[in-house]
């Protein structure tokens, strides 16, 4: 009679728990978007109004396509804080005016550009097996540095016309920069999942020293990470140039270590072989929500850093402990 | 020559790395006629004490095998305290947040074993954020006694060349004459020899970290008593310039090399290089560009295992 009454139970209770470790397993991105959403709810339910959730999104856009490349980067191990200043070099190839093209010549440097800053991040990480953090940092320094002490010279001009028409189009209500967004993450998904490149990745992710002495080209894999990972940010500074419409020195200074919380509280962590390109796109998604949540509430950049930086560390500080265990 | 070989293998001192500020020393001797003059050679001093206080801390927690990117963070908040707290409290208010830093740092890294460079990014983030929060615009007071610490000029030297004797001194006795300095170096070589030899490898880098924040605090203390009001901002070039100076000295990002001379010797060749290049009149943004010339310069030369981070 016990035994009856007992062993259903026991098995919906098993089935509970599969379901809720798999619930656990979720990227936190899904829960805190959850949480979020609800908490505009009560305090600013104007947020949640689809005409200005579909503006979130459009502005979630740069921030989602240099979260791409960041989770590639960090699936492999590896980090790229060199977004910013692929995007500042971006910035100044078509503003600058230094350079007599026409617009599209000068798209197609600024796509140049993002290749060989990523071959050279990918050098110095594969090749001389330096740090990555300092490596990308480094080179962030360079851009930076060159680009500003040039653009003292003479003030930046306007955003290509083509770029600014992105930003402001939308085809019905749905903005334009989102469609650009979803064009490439749908692609890029596919491809990761269907393709032996993909598995390449997550075994390299998985066990570093397994996948080199098993003969995966590995520093092929890492290469090809880190210049898709400057694409990424070339493509993002397009969309941001073309948000803002004039080339500025500060565009996307923020962007590196936001596509690194996005990627991971979007699940993706060093050294365990998993994650995909849903969890960080929905993280950005989030995190440019709880930005405009935060300037709603009166809160400036200062919270938004903390907010930043507790992100960061709390969220790989779990994935840690939950590994562990 | 054996014992040399392997000396050179602890300090991770090259000749190089010694003859570089030899090197420009010479060339702005002779390139520039301002460059010797007493008054100069003070600036350049002043200039870089706080550069070498923050770059002693960071080649202490390299050398355990870790890193700290929120250096400059932890100098912007206590320029920040500094001038809004009362100034009896100031200092030690400063001092306490070091160690809470330096703590967050350290259990992030051994407890939960996030990734170093992840776990201080991550703080240097929110430490910058509350500096911003602290004091959102530069100015205010620094606390007088402060200010005569680091601007009088004691037998006619600058005080600058004191803290800078001082910390020197200091490191080299805590790196090469303790204990500590001796499981400093043990625990960044090998954590799990170190650990099955009785050092407490966990607690050891902890203990290392919160050193690193405590220097960052008294190099930001030094550098706001210099300018003369605070900057929560003022520090931010300073968690990528510790790490070149260092690197550029020898020290070994993978841990368990380096030395007090090498650090040294990094952080003049960093501040001659930025000396001779406002003396030569160049624009201060390549500054920053020629420092990431040389950051990739100096990782690019040490060896290491791992791809990655």
């Amino acid at each position: 009679m016990t035994d009856f009454a007992t062993s259903p139970s026991t098995t919906t209770g098993q089935r509970l728990r599969a379901a809720g470790s798999a619930v656990a397993s979720l990227p936190f991105a899904y829960a805190a978007t959850l949480i979020l959403l609800i908490a505009a709810y009560f305090m600013r339910p104007a947020l949640l109004s689809p005409m200005l959730l579909l503006l979130i999104a459009r502005q979630a856009a740069p921030l989602g396509l240099a979260a791409i490349g960041q989770s590639l980067c960090m699936r492999v191990l590896s980090i790229d804080l060199s977004i910013g200043g692929v995007i500042v070099g971006v910035s100044y190839i078509l503003t600058g005016g230094l350079l007599p093209f026409s617009d599209p010549v000068l798209m197609l440097i600024a796509i140049a550009f993002g290749v060989a800053v990523g071959l050279l991040n990918a050098f110095f990480i594969t090749r001389l097996r330096a740090s990555s953090v300092i490596v990308t940092l480094a080179v962030t320094l360079i851009i930076t540095g060159v680009a500003v002490a040039f653009s003292q010279l003479r003030s930046p001009g306007d955003a290509p016309e083509m770029l600014r028409q992105v930003s402001r189009l939308k085809i019905g209500i749905v903005p334009v920069a989102l469609l650009i967004w979803l064009a490439v993450l749908i692609p890029i998904a596919v491809f990761l999942r269907m393709s032996v490149f993909g598995r390449y990745i997550d075994a390299i992710g998985a066990n570093p020293r397994a996948a080199w002495v098993s003969g995966i080209p590995y520093v092929r894999v890492v290469t090809v990470v880190h210049v898709m990972s400057s694409l990424f940010a070339v493509f993002s500074g397009f969309l941001l140039i073309g948000f803002v419409g004039v080339g500025s020195m500060d565009l996307g200074r923020d962007l590196a270590l936001n596509s690194l919380a996005a990627v991971i509280l979007g699940g993706v962590t060093f050294g365990s072989g998993k994650g995909g390109v849903l969890g960080p796109t929905v993280a950005a998604l989030m995190l440019t929500f709880s930005f405009n949540l935060l300037t709603s509430l009166g809160l400036g950049e200062p919270a938004k850093l903390m907010l930043q930086g507790l992100i960061i560390g709390v969220a790989a500080a779990a994935y840690s402990i939950q590994r562990k265990t | 020559m054996l014992d040399l070989k392997r000396r050179s293998r602890r300090t991770g001192l090259t000749p190089i790395a010694l003859a570089l500020p030899l090197a420009l020393f010479i060339l702005l001797c002779l390139s520039s006629s301002t460059f010797t003059s007493l008054e100069n050679l003070a600036n350049v001093n002043s200039q870089i004490a706080a550069l070498l206080i923050a770059s002693l801390g960071q080649a202490i927690v390299a050398i355990s095998g870790g890193i700290d990117l929120s250096v400059g963070a932890v100098m912007g908040l206590t320029s920040a305290i500094l001038v809004t707290v009362d100034p009896s409290l100031a200092v030690p208010l400063a001092y306490a947040m070091g160690i809470a830093v330096g703590l967050v740092n350290g259990l992030g890294v051994t407890f939960f074993n996030v990734h170093p460079l992840v776990m201080s990014l991550a703080s240097m983030t929110f430490v910058q954020g509350l500096a911003l929060l602290v004091n959102p615009v530069p100015g205010g007071v620094v606390p007088g006694y402060l200010r005569t610490l680091a601007v009088s000029e004691p037998l006619g030297l600058p005080a600058a060349l004191f803290w800078s004797v001082g910390v020197i001194l200091l490191a080299w006795y805590l790196l090469n004459r303790t204990r500590f300095g001796l499981r400093t170096y043990a625990v960044g070589a090998n954590p799990a020899s170190a650990q099955r030899n009785g050092v407490s490898a966990a607690r050891h880098k902890v203990a290392c970290y919160v050193l690193c924040s405590l220097a960052a605090v008294t190099a930001g203390i030094f550098l706001t008593a210099r300018v003369g009001a605070g900057d929560a901002t003022m520090g931010a070039a300073y968690s990528l310039d510790t790490v070149t100076a260092m690197a550029l000295g020898g020290v070994q990002l993978a841990g368990g090399a380096g030395s007090v001379l090498g650090v040294v010797a990094g952080v003049l060749t960093l501040g001659l290089i930025s000396n001779g290049m406002n003396l030569l009149g160049i624009s201060p943004f390549l500054r920053a560009a020629v420092t990431g010339v040389l950051l990739l310069a100096a990782i690019g030369l040490q060896r290491r295992e791992a791809i990655g981070a």
